[in-house]
């Protein structure tokens, strides 16, 4: 039986998953920086996260988090991908019960 | 300072249609008690790319978790059937009832802090020897020595230069006629996104305040029914 999922397993996928959603919505050419910013600032938050909680299990939280992966990888619009980036670490936290 | 109502041209009238939907109203009332996590989850599924309420149940086990009390599964539950209304909706559509919300939501919670009689929508403020802004504020707060401006926005990337140019220069008119104004935005999104669209701005920002996803409820002049916010 294998052990369950920690907190910071689920964040490594999310930050993953993150990355991806990234190189979508900085095909926005006028919106490389803001994109490139948010994504730090919304990586630097789930990395305390991380810190702060990574090996506690992940419980209900790891469903949640695999949801909303799936959700932003079906994403191919760059506009759509930047709104995301700013969604999408929200529901993480939500999901983990963190503020935002 | 006065205000004035805003000039009707086709836009204004195809979007008072969908202002004027009772989807837009039930969404206000229901995000006005919202918690922030709450706010996120309709912010999520109106943004997204399913519509299966299932899977954003397992998205949000937070708002789902059936020990919960009941008021607080079925505001939840409220939210997500009506995100699940907006995201239906086709791209454009949803675009223009999504930003009708938020300035759905904004009018309910300032009509709580101040009354109805002085919350106005889609007004022009004109100062003395300046020439009108093209653009209408989204909400005004029309009370004397008590004025505000809010325009509404449902992201963090509907920070630009225009409408911070435009609210910091009804701050300084109203200043040089010795009247004040509060000048503000109210982005549903979180305080982080705004940090960082606002840093990257030239346009002057000193003095507009920011509501965001977390903040909202201040709006109203405090926490809302459903907790925290």
């Amino acid at each position: 039986m294998s052990a369950p999922e920690t907190i910071a397993e689920i964040l490594d996928r999310a930050t993953a998953a993150y990355a991806g959603l990234a190189a979508t919505g900085e095909t926005i050419e006028d919106e490389w920086s803001y994109v490139n910013d948010l994504t730090e600032a919304w990586r630097a938050r789930l990395a305390e996260v991380a810190a702060a909680r990574g090996a506690e299990p992940a419980g209900a939280a790891g469903p949640a988090v695999g949801r909303a992966i799936d959700e932003i990888g079906r994403i191919s619009d760059p506009h759509r991908a930047i709104d995301w980036l700013s969604t999408f670490p929200q529901v993480v936290l939500v999901a983990l019960g963190e503020g935002l | 300072m006065r205000f004035q109502d805003a000039a009707k041209d086709a836009r204004t009238v195809v979007y008072a249609a969908i202002q004027a939907e009772p989807l837009v109203a039930r969404a206000a009332d229901l995000l006005a008690a919202a918690t922030p996590a709450e706010r996120v989850l309709a912010r999520a599924v109106m943004n997204g790319e399913t519509t299966d309420p299932d899977g954003w149940r397992v998205t949000f086990p937070t708002l789902f978790d059936p020990a919960l009390p009941s008021a607080a599964r079925e505001r939840a539950e409220a939210i997500l059937a009506l995100s699940l209304e907006v995201a239906e909706r086709g791209d454009q559509v949803r675009s223009q009832v999504r930003g009708a919300i938020v300035e759905a939501l904004t009018e309910r919670l300032l009509v709580r802090r101040v009354g109805a009689a002085a919350v106005r929508r889609e007004r022009r403020i004109l100062f003395d020897g300046v020439r009108a802004e093209i653009h209408p504020y989204d909400l005004t707060v029309e009370k004397p020595g008590a004025a505000e401006a809010w325009d509404c926005k449902w992201g963090a990337r509907g920070i630009g230069p225009d409408v911070l140019h435009q609210l910091h220069d009804a701050r300084t008119h109203a200043a040089a006629e010795g009247e004040k104004l509060l000048a503000g935005l109210v982005i549903f999104d979180a305080a982080r996104s705004c940090r960082v669209r606002l840093a990257r701005q030239t346009a002057p920002r000193d003095g507009i305040g920011v509501a965001t996803i977390e903040t909202l409820s201040r709006l109203g002049g405090g926490a809302p029914a459903g907790g925290k916010g």
